[in-house]
């Protein structure tokens, strides 16, 4: 709707009803459309695209009621204002049930309708104000994540490259000393980088489209190409995966592309958290329609302090002796794929001994399960924001 | 390597070219650059190359993807290993997890992440430029 003409859809079977209304808004700042029955006002509703649809409740044929429900159905951000004859407030009140925005009883002074009509106009301004700003927060969000990704990625990317080419060009003539600080060079700018695809991912996870792509997803698949994707870090650490899968495995119901990202994230944050020459252990198991994924390492540990905590946005546990960076966001969209499956994950953990993170999943057996009882059940209460 | 081979990156941001151009230059190989799919495609119609070594946005959009499918319809060209060098494979890998390439690009394409690691990046080509001379010779 324009700022100043709100176009209104006016139902009533009576003819002195309709001319009145039309007399009453003639000054105003609205266009008008009157139809004599509930089957006339919803064609008009299709052709007209009122913002206000003002129904009698009392009509032969089609009632009130019903108009109101199929406007609801098909143009639900259409405000809808009722007529009630018969003043009674439990039609009223019906009437506001079915989704009304307000209602006036027969017989009402021009003032009043003037009143409710100004009312319900400023409502359908409002709602399609919210609903536009909301559009273009989630616009805002993804063009957001992608210049990030474009302005801060391709320069710094291009910058590492270099400084690849030039270690080689001069890895002669370079000491020791230089050639550890280009070493130190190349770690940060990796860990910008890194920092940048964990953040754009964060922000790029819309839970509602996974959801879309679900479908069953054997578990070991998404192991097997999670632990794949970290054996290159782990190999360089003299770490062992070992991975206790029974087959066949579990199913689960969900998006196997998500599921291994957050397998990688997990697994990796143990190889990650770990010292050199020790093991992480990777485990499945099905019991009792519950699939559960755990993955144990020896490293560092996380604090009783910090436990709390880590499943949060940009959370990062000081505490530990952490002998390598993290974003702060791996986790926290972990936890909100898990979740999306309906399932949970907790974590276990002992500073100097290492941790057990245990990924719960419903089980699937012929259709979409429900989600489990505990998800979301972990032992972090507070959920970080997105 | 008995002969040396001729490489073409097609990437439109010259540090990028420079960085790898640098690393393929030390290891012997020929390389040339060209800047954007139109002067690539030129390059590659006058002369040999054994391998093309291509970025994926360029321009207004994946540029790299539309050259990647012309060279395929290419009767002279299809055979040409490619290495899609991009800063969006993780995009990519969470479209297609777990699959090294993009369905779309060929079994002689492979697919790595900018920046790349210079023993990475040597060791794939190596591997592309040996695949397409063993399919050469199986063809023969």
């Amino acid at each position: 709707m324009s700022e100043d003409t709100a176009k209104i859809l006016i139902i009533d079977d009576e003819e002195i009803v309709l001319d009145s209304c039309e007399e009453i808004l003639d000054s105003g700042p609205y266009r008008l459309a009157t139809a004599r029955n509930g089957a006339d006002g919803l064609r008009l509703l299709e052709e007209f695209q009122p913002d206000l649809v003002v129904v009698d409740l009392k009509m032969p044929g089609m009632s009130g009621f019903e108009v109101l429900e199929q406007v609801q159905k098909s143009q639900p951000t259409v405000v809808t204002i009722v007529i009630t004859g018969y003043a009674t407030v439990s039609s009223a009140v019906e009437a506001m049930k079915k989704g009304a925005y307000d209602f006036l009883p027969k017989p009402f002074t021009p003032e009043e309708f003037r009143l409710i009509i100004k009312r319900g106009a400023e409502k359908r301004a409002l709602l399609l104000e919210t609903i536009a700003l909301k559009r273009e927060r989630e616009l805002l969000r993804e063009h957001f994540a992608s210049i990030v990704s474009h302005e801060l990625k391709s320069p710094l990317g291009a910058i590492q490259q270099n400084i690849y080419a030039l270690e080689r060009e001069l890895a002669e003539r370079m000491t020791d000393d230089q050639a550890r600080r280009c070493d130190r060079i190349k770690t940060r700018i990796g860990d910008l980088l890194n920092l940048i695809n964990t953040w754009r991912r964060g922000a790029t996870v819309d839970i509602d489209t996974i959801k879309e792509n679900f479908g069953p997803v054997s578990i070991d698949v998404p192991i097997t190409k999670a632990v794949e994707s970290v054996m290159l870090h782990a190999q360089r650490k003299a770490i062992d995966i070992t991975t206790a899968v029974p087959q066949p495995s579990g199913v689960v119901w969900g998006d196997e592309g998500t599921l291994t990202q957050t397998l990688v994230n997990i697994i990796g944050n143990a190889v990650k958290y770990s010292q050199c020459d020790t093991s992480v252990a990777v485990a499945a198991d099905q019991v009792n329609g519950t699939v559960t994924v755990t993955v144990t390492d020896t490293g560092v540990g996380i604090a009783e302090d910090d436990l709390p905590f880590i499943f949060d946005t940009f959370y990062r546990a000081r505490s530990g002796e952490s002998t390598e960076s993290g974003s702060g966001l791996g986790l926290a969209v972990s936890r909100r794929v898990i979740r999306a499956h309906g399932g949970g994950i907790e974590v276990r953990s002992t500073v100097g001994q290492g941790s057990t993170f245990i990924v719960t999943l419903p089980a699937y057996e012929g259709e979409p399960p429900e989600p489990l009882a505990a998800a979301g059940t972990t032992k972090s209460p507070q959920e970080g924001p997105g | 390597m008995n002969e040396q081979k001729r490489l073409l990156i097609v990437d439109d941001d010259p540090d990028y070219v420079e960085g790898i151009k640098g690393i393929l230059d030390s290891a012997g190989y020929e390389t040339d650059v060209a800047y954007n799919p139109k002067e690539g495609f030129e390059a590659l119609k006058s002369r040999h190359y054994d391998m093309l070594l291509l970025d994926i946005m360029m321009g207004r959009g994946a540029e790299g993807v539309m050259m990647a499918r012309k060279l395929r319809k290419d009767p002279d060209l299809r055979e040409m290993p490619v290495l899609i060098i991009t800063g969006i494979r993780d995009q990519i890998a969470y479209l297609f997890p777990g699959q090294p390439v993009h369905p779309g690009f060929f079994p002689v394409d492979e697919l790595m992440e900018k920046p790349v690691e210079p023993d990475m990046l040597l060791e794939r080509v190596r591997a592309l430029i040996e695949a397409a001379e063993a399919r050469k010779q199986q063809a023969k």
